[in-house]
């Protein structure tokens, strides 16, 4: 069976923005069709747009050469077309098997029969009867997919799929998803990462501000055209340059340290020691869950070490808050931004105003000095590129990428000494990771230190000057840059390693 | 001692009777509530169900439009409060609250013209049984039409949230109305049909006090009614035959903790008042204290606006 799905001129305009311009995309099944760009680049809309979801402003979409009206998402099921949302649509108090029947005109004991089909053919291991909340992101989604192949789907969309998968989570999807297009099932896989767009896809879309700018096979791309495509200018590539400004002055010592939880679900570290120079980038590699978010958090002053000693330019700080820790200069950029660095709700400013510098005089005598924080905010604004100049914006309508920069650009803009990020990059687009990686550079060659906790080793053997690796809670010895490669890098982090 | 069987029959029939607004007004609240909807009006639709109750009554002398108008005037005021949040999506405690004031005021404004007159006898059903069977009898047989039905009603919502295929739909939109959008769910309809069904039932667990159990009407006669059955259906967490065995206990320590100041037992009569609303709360922590149950329960939107994407 044969499908043809075609995008003729679509355009979706919101106040403000143009989230698709005049799209127009050919899809034929049997090919895996991926669609790229950054965040903010109108991809979503588009996916949203085929599912039903929103209506474009002008535009057609035929489906065999017939067009479709796509009211809501009921239209789009009826014509068979399934999606599966970057954010899951499913009920997580309801138990998997009630989250697909909520849909389905069968009645349960079929319903039953054939999903217990489908999960043999594909060996996906689903508990039926425990409800969504108990599942893994993996698992989640091979319902929001088991939820789609129930109505024999043409088209199958997935809007960046991976953002919440493990590795191997990754390649079960990979795995199922070329059964499905070899089984005549068209599909559409949106992402901004360029590696899987080589590594699965047949066909690639690239979208720009709204645009489509470029089809190709994926076999004439390479990582860095397709890169330039989708950013529309060429990254130069980062080169940091180890040693020469490195002036042997150490900064921060920390030995011995020590911290044992009660709380089953966080790890020990054991024995941590270490040593960070002024200008040197230290980063801690492993595998997420190692202890890296512990780590992060002592040296931060949210938790307390139970045992050992951290010297921060030979001054002991290992039981101050992070309060009084940035008052010594140091400056924090925790993993999670939503949640951690920054308060989505407030806006720009009043995010910036949150971690009060001595230095800063946001307060006087108690009250907000408004005009202060919010030059302060334009600041931060225009120097760390952020692409709004307006301050008043709610904090949650920031891209990732830009939020990420504000946060850096709070945390920086006082010039501290040192710098502790924890994955400073994830989740964000070609362009913003190349912005925060010469931003880290910049601030090294100031003479600054930085500690890299990350979980992605390319940016940490560009970064690093020196690295370790944590697992289970140790760290492992600490090697110079030019001694690690990536090889190296994943055996210590499985544990393969022992020195 | 010698204990009247037929005194401990007749006590126990009394409480439940005394339960049955609360358990008819927080069954109602329960399904608006699992929708998602957090309707604080209570109070206010259960005192205008009984002042309409019981102006019809007098107006037309027909019970059963009495009944049927009091499940009206509730859903009409539901309707208001269903209109500006789902609507108008403002604020669904702010709204709800100047529901319950709104309803207060009304109904003591309508009512002006029908204090002191008397009530009509509603017909009670299996009354040869009541006298016929010693204990027993009193509990089970001589009630109204509404006690029985409020007291089916507790399972009839458990099997209608639990295995029927809209029960599981109003548990969706209340667990996560985007998502059920995208899944081609008509939310609105959902929560306007879920906020009028609470509305009606507030609406006859009003009339039920003005027509059945004190047949008059007194201004502001609900006394806070309204309010137990909500904290009724949080405290049971959002599990109906919960709300069915608070709204027991309430009613059963209200009528027993009146019988103990009868009987001039020495303690203060403050904190006898204050004990059905302790042990109601205690009870139904402790039958509740379940936490996963508890997650599984929750609507997750509960109180949340929620607006369709155009």
């Amino acid at each position: 069976m044969n499908t043809k799905l075609k995008v003729s001129k679509v355009s979706k305009i919101y106040p403000g923005c143009i989230a698709n311009d005049n799209v127009s995309l050919d899809f034929k099944s049997g090919k895996i069709y991926a669609l790229l760009g950054e965040n903010g680049a109108g991809k979503s809309t588009l996916v949203k747009i085929l599912s039903g979801v929103i209506n474009p402003d002008k535009g057609q979409i035929f489906l065999n050469d017939k067009l479709l009206k796509l009211k809501s998402p009921k239209d789009a099921k009826n014509n068979n077309i399934g999606m599966v949302f970057q954010h899951f649509n499913l009920f997580e108090t309801l138990s998997v098997f009630e989250n697909l029947s909520i849909d389905s005109e069968k009645n349960n004991d079929q319903l039953r029969i054939l999903v217990n089909n489908i999960l043999k053919k594909y060996n996906f291991k689903i508990n039926l009867d425990v409800p969504i909340l108990n599942l893994s992101a993996g698992q989640k989604q091979k319902v929001e997919i088991v939820r789609c192949l129930i109505r024999n789907p043409k088209v199958l969309i997935m809007d960046e799929p991976t953002s919440v998968l493990t590795e191997q989570e990754t390649e079960d999807l990979f795995f199922s998803l070329k059964k499905f297009s070899k089984e005549g099932i068209l599909i559409i896989y949106i992402t901004h990462k360029l590696k899987e767009v080589l590594s699965l896809c047949d066909e690639v879309a690239v979208m720009r501000k709204g645009k489509v700018v470029s089809i190709s096979r994926t076999i004439d791309e390479k990582l860095s055209s397709l890169a330039n495509k989708m950013i529309g200018e060429s990254l130069n590539k980062i080169k940091k340059m180890t040693s020469n400004n490195l002036s042997g002055e150490q900064i921060l010592r920390v030995s011995r340290l020590n911290f044992n939880s009660e709380d089953p679900y966080e790890v020990n570290l054991e024995d941590i020691n270490f040593t960070l120079n002024k200008g040197e980038c230290l980063g801690i590699a492993g595998i997420s869950g190692n202890g890296q978010n512990e780590l992060f958090q002592i040296l931060s002053g949210e938790i307390l070490s139970n045992s050992g000693s951290i010297k921060f330019r030979n001054k002991e700080i290992s039981k101050l808050n992070p309060k009084e820790r940035r008052e010594y200069l140091m400056a924090f950029s925790p993993e999670d931004r939503i949640s951690q660095a920054a308060v989505p709700s407030l806006k720009i400013y009043e995010n910036v105003a949150l971690n009060n510098f001595k230095t800063s005089n946001f307060f006087e005598r108690g009250l907000f000095n408004e005009r202060k924080i919010k030059d302060h905010s334009k600041k931060i604004l225009s120097n760390f590129s952020v692409n709004t100049d307006n301050v008043n914006l709610t904090s949650q309508f920031l891209s990732g990428g830009n939020l990420q920069k504000l946060i850096l650009g709070r945390e920086l803009i006082t010039s501290p000494e040192l710098l502790i990020c924890f994955n400073p990059t994830w989740g964000l687009d070609v362009g913003a990771i190349n912005y925060i990686h010469r931003t880290l550079v910049k601030i090294n060659q100031q003479g600054k230190s930085i500690i890299l906790i990350s979980t992605d080793n390319d940016e940490l053997l560009q970064l690093s000057d020196r690295i370790s690796v944590i697992n289970k809670g140790k760290l492992s010895k600490i090697m110079s840059a030019e001694e690690v490669n990536p090889e190296k890098l994943g055996l210590l982090m499985g544990g393969g390693l022992v020195d | 001692m010698n204990i009247d069987i037929n005194f401990i029959g007749i006590l126990i029939g009394a409480i439940m009777a005394s339960s049955v607004p609360l358990i008819l007004a927080a069954s109602g609240e329960l399904i608006t509530e699992r929708s998602g909807v957090l309707n604080l009006g209570v109070e206010g639709m259960m005192i205008i169900g009984a002042i309409s109750g019981f102006a019809l009554m007098v107006i037309t002398d027909n019970l059963f439009l009495a009944i049927i108008g009091s499940m009206l005037s509730g859903l009409l005021l539901s309707f208001i409060f269903g209109f500006l949040t789902q609507s108008l999506l403002t604020n669904h405690v702010a709204s709800g609250l100047a529901l319950t004031i709104f309803g207060i005021g009304l109904s003591a404004m309508i009512g002006k013209d029908f204090v002191g007159i008397p009530g009509k006898e509603f017909p009670l059903l299996f009354v040869n049984l009541k006298e016929a069977i010693p204990l027993f009898g009193p509990i089970f047989f001589g009630h109204s039409v509404v006690f029985y039905f409020a007291f089916l009603l507790p399972f009839g919502t458990n099997y209608f949230l639990k295995k029927t295929k809209i029960g599981l739909i109003v548990r969706a939109v209340g667990d996560s109305p985007v998502s059920a959008a995208n899944q081609g769910i008509n939310v609105l309809l959902v929560r306007y049909c879920c906020i009028l069904y609470g509305g009606a039932m507030c609406g006859l667990g009003g009339a039920y006090l003005s027509l059945i159990y004190t047949p008059q009407w007194i201004e502001n006669m609900t006394a806070g009614r309204g309010w137990i059955a909500l904290a009724l259906v949080v405290f049971a967490t959002w599990s109906p035959l919960k709300v069915l065995v608070g709204a027991i206990i309430f009613g059963g320590i209200t009528i027993l903790q009146l019988h103990m100041q009868a009987m001039g037992i020495r303690i203060p009569v403050q904190f006898l008042s204050a004990l059905p609303y302790i042990m109601t709360i205690v009870v139904l922590v402790i039958i509740s204290r379940d936490s996963r149950k508890i997650k599984l329960n929750t609507p997750t939107s509960l109180g949340q606006i929620f607006y369709k994407e155009k």
